[in-house]
């Protein structure tokens, strides 16, 4: 018998921010919640001087990170093995970061930034939520790249062999998730936030099958009205534009230098729209999860993973080696909401012998397993990959037990 | 009007000066632009002319374009058959979304 969170559970809804690393939003929690695989305050960098420098709480919301810290592969690579070259026996060290802030001409006092990180109480929304239910301590980005490889991985388990921003051609068999969920009888929806944000990297699965797509606004009314579909993919808003009635909509993907306090709004936002409706809320597993670092400073080494089939020539990577998929990429912050997960729940990850490693192709794995069942489609290792809603458990959390946010 | 829950928890407002569609357009808003273009290029009918995006270059231009091509996408959509055709190198224009956007603040800092 499944658990009875299992059981009841009848909407899936991802909601996925942009460009910020485990310990910068998370890392601060370790002090107070101790399994939480944080920071000691004790980790560091070189900086071009060769002087170390430790990890900071002094992250900002805005201003700090306003040269978009590098994030592409070479410039990942260089940050997880501090400048050693590819080549046999390498070993990862997460000691690149600075130096690799540095070259792109930050001055050597702002090339500290890559080492900052929020305290708790500037993130209540991220840090409520992530020990009030269950937090991933080995949830890492697919591939050691940029955003559009990444979330493709959360849309078809796999990037088709890209480790760049490049738009990537489908490759037949494999179709996105939604397209499966669809095509199996099954409803599934992506919400951008509004037309001048649009979304991100699928733009050829919005002209093939617009009808999958929806607003933001169309979620919210779609929560409301109990009419959400099983399968939900949430896209944030990806620039400032003016809004309706002469407003101003601001980004909230948190994408530096983005204001993070909006995308602390908008993940609030989200939450309360299932939260606030009980029925939604008692029938909803929810989970919050970063495409990527953004190149910002996380201390966990990315561990091997199972090759996906692809390989990326040493002229894609631009780090004069190929790269077989074989690895993951640096550390996101993932959270796992339901009425069904106990709080303070920490799912352990690579500091544990017993610990369990989540990425991307996670997301599409979980999603096809829960309703679609068997599903052969797709590569090896998206079948492989683990079911991130194993922290539902049995019993329900009385409705007092969880928080609304009031914005 | 929420409900009277038990735990409620204030989420601080944004500051009103975080805002700035001048500002300069970053790596990821460049790519996601790249990628309108080509599917522009899959949907133009004849007579039509493609966005110039290399004068899109601030959030503002980016979200104009965005909604222009994210309404051509939703109208004509659906009906193209296959994936988007690898780009070509063309001369194009400049639709109106862009050029009646203004960068008054904007400095590229970005990569």
């Amino acid at each position: 018998m499944p658990p009875a969170g299992l059981d009841n559970l009848k909407h899936i809804v991802v909601l996925m921010m942009e460009n910020r690393s485990f310990d910068h939003m998370l890392g601060g929690l370790m002090k107070q919640y101790p399994r939480i695989n944080g920071l000691t305050g004790n980790e560091s960098n070189p900086d071009m001087n060769g002087t170390m420098v430790k990890v900071q709480p002094n992250a900002k919301f805005q201003g700090q990170l306003d040269h978009d810290p590098d994030h592409h592969f070479p410039g990942v690579d260089l940050q997880i093995f501090g400048g050693t070259p590819p080549g046999p026996g390498r070993v990862a060290n997460m000691q690149g970061f600075i130096k690799s802030y540095a070259t792109q001409g930050t001055s050597l006092n702002a090339s500290h930034a890559i080492m900052s990180y929020f305290p708790p109480k500037s993130l209540p929304v991220l840090t409520t939520l992530a020990t009030e239910f269950a937090v991933f301590n080995g949830w890492f980005s697919s591939i050691p790249g940029p955003t559009i490889c990444n979330r493709a991985f959360a849309h078809y388990g796999t990037s088709f062999g890209n480790v760049d921003m490049n738009l990537f051609y489908i490759q037949d068999p494999i179709q996105s998730i939604y397209e499966r969920m669809v095509n199996g009888g099954h409803t599934a929806k992506i919400y951008y936030y509004d037309q001048q944000s649009s979304t991100m990297e699928i733009v050829n699965l919005l002209k093939n099958q617009p009808q999958i797509f929806g607003s933001y606004s169309q979620f919210v009314a779609d929560c409301n009205g109990n009419t959400l579909p099983e399968y939900s993919f949430i896209e944030p808003c990806y620039n400032d534009h003016p809004g309706p009635g002469g407003g101003q909509i601001l980004a909230s993907d948190q994408h530096p230098d983005h204001n993070v306090q909006e995308g602390e709004r908008f993940i609030a936002n989200t939450y309360n729209a299932i939260r606030t409706n009980e029925r939604l809320w008692e029938t909803t597993a929810m989970l919050i999860v970063y495409d990527e670092h953004g190149g910002i400073y996380d201390h966990v080494v990315p561990p091997a993973c199972q090759p996906d089939g692809y390989s990326a020539t040493a002229d894609k990577t631009g780090t004069g080696e190929a790269f077989n998929f074989d690895r993951l990429g640096i550390r996101v912050p993932a959270i796992l909401v339901s009425p069904y997960v106990p709080r303070g729940t920490v799912i352990p990850g690579t500091e544990d012998p017993n610990g369990l490693i989540f990425e991307h192709a996670c997301i599409p794995g979980t999603v096809t397993d829960f309703f679609l069942k068997n599903y052969d489609q797709r590569t090896v290792r998206e079948k492989n990959s683990r079911n991130f809603l194993t922290p539902l458990t049995d019993t329900l959390r009385p409705d007092d037990d969880c928080w609304v946010f009031d914005l | 009007m929420l409900k009277k829950y038990k735990l409620m928890m204030k989420v601080p407002k944004t500051p009103k000066n975080a805002y700035d569609h001048g500002r300069f357009i970053s790596s990821l808003i460049e790519h996601q632009i790249k990628h309108f273009s080509e599917i522009e290029r899959s949907l133009l009918k004849p007579g039509e002319t493609l966005t110039d995006y290399t004068k899109i270059k601030t959030e503002l231009q980016a979200s104009k374009y965005l909604k222009h091509m994210t309404a051509l996408a939703h109208e004509r959509g659906g009906r193209a058959k296959g994936a988007v055709v690898a780009p070509e190198k063309t001369s194009s224009a400049t639709n109106a979304a862009v050029s009646k956007s203004k960068t008054k603040k904007g400095k590229r800092k970005s990569r």
